[in-house]
């Protein structure tokens, strides 16, 4: 009995310090809003979306597609967003790999800056509410918070591509998707494409959902109006975990 | 053109609202009376009139002298208070406040919030008048009651039966009006503008116009000054930046409230920093697109003062925004999502260019997208 009072002297005195809101019930804590990618994405991240105000990683190491499905947030984003946003260190984004996602180049601006004042420019328009970024590079540890404050306080989408993230920067996101090739798609002796499977490392906003096997076709030839780049493969394992559920 | 008066007192009166509910005049020693409240009305006050008289005609009335400036300062302050709500406004120091609601949407509303508005800066309820221009409003709004509105639709038939006295004519015009009977507003309506301009000269002319309702003044749009500023006085002196900052947010959202009701945004801007023992600092930036909202003005602001080596403690902060200009809107993209802070994104790419030259922020636009040459096939745009 004593020692409930003691906590529920505790709670008010950090409510009487911090505000009302400071300690709230993990169960009526509003849900993050989801951006609905229409990629296969969407169900991975376990809200339909992904998720705004936070940081989703999109991580793997050589070809495994983690940019073609980058490529393809960021065309998506450019129809629905005033403004998305890359922020490319390195100097090596190239908008006509972005070509066969169909984008909207209006919307579209690229910043180019060294590694150390790119987090400056990642906080400036994450706080100003740039409805997309992306990162094509890890953000300087200090400032991975400022970074996501700006962000979640106006509900920017921020997806970093990297290789290996290094701690700060994983510790700082709130998603984490890693890519694995497991085979490159051949046809007609033509590489076409790779099959990758994509694993939710980390999940914040969810239950993270395991795993989904994409094939991600290479813009060659003729693009038809119906051809997708990355399509959606189930495993197996998933089926029949679907299968177990509907029996 | 459908114009809304609100008549309250003199704002010489106005000035000194302590005062209200006694006779009190206005003017100079050896001069005429500039204003007179209502209350010393009945003792046979006049603005016009010798002060002396006005003395000797109500010995206990108040007697203060003029204060043009004060007065043109409260006008300016009505006038901005008024801005929001109508095209057009014009406010007089008489106390006399013209709207003109033509095209407002919901002109009831602007009429309710100009009375709230007056109410608060005047310190009693003004008298309104609705009609198609600025004299019959004026005058419906001298026949209506404290906080009372008199609407007026045909400004003729409602003018005809009013004495003639009623048109802004000086004694010795109304005089004449008079003496060739010409005694009701119908009346002078009734002749010819070119008669009467030939007895009382341009003037004449005008006064038929005015009392067939056909309104021949324009209302003169009272403008905003193209500058504005804020500052803060610290005392103790300060040295800690993150006060510098909290001070400068608050700032900010002062002058971006002022910008908003004014519908303009800064152009330039300015920092100042005051300090105790040395010469004052200051930092100034012309910015592409004008600045309106407080996330913009600090956002500007505050990258200085995060930067900035004070060389003392600081005794003043001042920001000024000296070049003003309209914060023209742009037509949103329909449907797109977080265009309602594609103003501040903007203004965030305009600072990196400030900071890191104009390269780092492009934009690609496609030029030859079938070249194999990766670099003809955008061009990349500042």
């Amino acid at each position: 009995m004593q020692e409930m009072q003691q906590l529920e002297h505790a709670i008010n005195t950090i409510r009487v310090r911090f505000g009302s809101q400071a300690l709230t019930r993990a169960a009526e804590l509003p849900p993050p809003q989801p951006w609905p990618s229409h990629t296969p994405l969407d169900r991975l991240t376990g809200i339909a979306g992904l998720p705004r105000g936070r940081l989703a990683l999109l991580t793997g190491n050589g070809t495994c597609g983690k940019l073609t499905l980058a490529l393809g947030l960021l065309a998506a984003a450019t129809r629905e967003f005033a403004h998305a946003v890359v922020i490319d260190p390195r100097g090596d984004f190239d908008p006509w790999a972005l070509l066969p996602f169909d984008p909207e180049l209006s919307s579209l601006t690229v910043v180019r800056l060294d590694r150390d004042s790119s987090g400056e420019a990642a906080t400036a328009l994450a706080r100003a509410g740039a409805g997309f970024i992306l990162l094509m590079g890890e953000v300087p540890e200090q400032w991975l918070g400022p970074m996501e404050a700006g962000a979640n306080r106006s509900g920017s989408v921020m997806v970093g591509v990297v290789d290996a993230p290094g701690r700060a920067f994983a510790h700082a996101s709130s998603l984490s998707l890693g890519f694995t090739r497991t085979d490159w798609v051949w046809e007609r002796d033509q590489l076409v494409g790779l099959r990758t499977i994509a694993r939710c490392l980390k999940n914040r906003v969810a239950p993270p959902l395991g795993e989904s096997e994409l094939e991600i076709r290479y813009p060659l030839g003729p693009q038809l109006a119906f051809a997708r780049p990355v399509i959606e493969v189930p495993l197996e394992k998933v089926e029949l975990e679907w299968s177990s559920a509907a029996v | 053109m459908v114009v809304c008066c609100g008549l309250t007192n003199h704002l010489e009166l106005a000035k000194r609202p302590d005062l209200y509910g006694g006779p009190v005049i206005v003017g100079d020693w050896e001069e005429h009376v500039i204003a007179a409240s209502e209350e010393s009305l009945p003792f046979g006050i006049a603005p016009g009139m010798p002060l002396r008289q006005a003395e000797h005609l109500c010995p206990q009335a108040t007697f203060i002298a003029p204060d043009p400036i004060a007065a043109s300062r409260l006008r300016e302050l009505i006038s901005i208070a008024l801005y929001d709500l109508a095209p057009v406004v014009e406010v007089r120091v008489e106390g006399i406040a013209w709207l003109d609601v033509s095209g407002v949407v919901k002109p009831g509303e602007s009429i309710r919030e100009a009375r709230r508005r007056l109410r608060s800066a005047i310190g009693r309820e003004p008298r309104l008048g609705l009609a198609p221009g600025p004299f019959s409003a004026r005058v419906a709004a001298a026949r209506a009651r404290p906080g009372r509105l008199v609407q007026v639709e045909d400004a003729r038939t409602f003018l005809a039966p009013l004495a003639s006295r009623e048109l802004p004519l000086d004694e010795e015009q109304l005089e004449r009006l008079d003496l060739l009977g010409l005694r009701t507003l119908g009346a002078v309506a009734a002749i010819g503008p070119r008669e009467l301009e030939s007895q009382l000269g341009r003037e004449g002319r005008r006064a038929v116009l005015l009392a067939r309702g056909a309104e021949p003044d324009e209302l003169t749009p009272w403008r905003p000054p193209q500058f504005t500023s804020a500052h803060r006085q610290f005392e103790p002196p300060v040295e800690d930046r993150e006060a510098l900052l909290f001070v400068s947010r608050a700032l900010c959202g002062d002058l971006a409230a002022e910008l908003g009701l004014r519908g303009a945004g800064a152009k330039r801007v300015r920092v100042r920093l005051v300090y105790e023992s040395d010469e004052p600092d200051e930092r100034v930036s012309t910015v592409r697109h004008p600045l309106s909202s407080a996330a913009e003005l600090f956002g500007l602001i505050g990258g200085w003062i995060k930067e900035w080596q004070p060389r003392a403690p600081i005794t003043e902060l001042w920001i000024e925004l000296p070049v003003l200009e309209g914060a023209g809107r742009r037509q949103l993209r329909l449907w797109a999502g977080n265009d309602g802070t594609s103003e501040e994104v903007i203004a965030a790419f305009e600072r990196l260019q400030e900071r890191h030259g104009d390269d780092v922020v492009r934009k690609p636009r496609p030029a030859l997208l079938s070249s194999p040459l990766p670099s003809q096939r955008f061009d990349w745009v500042s």
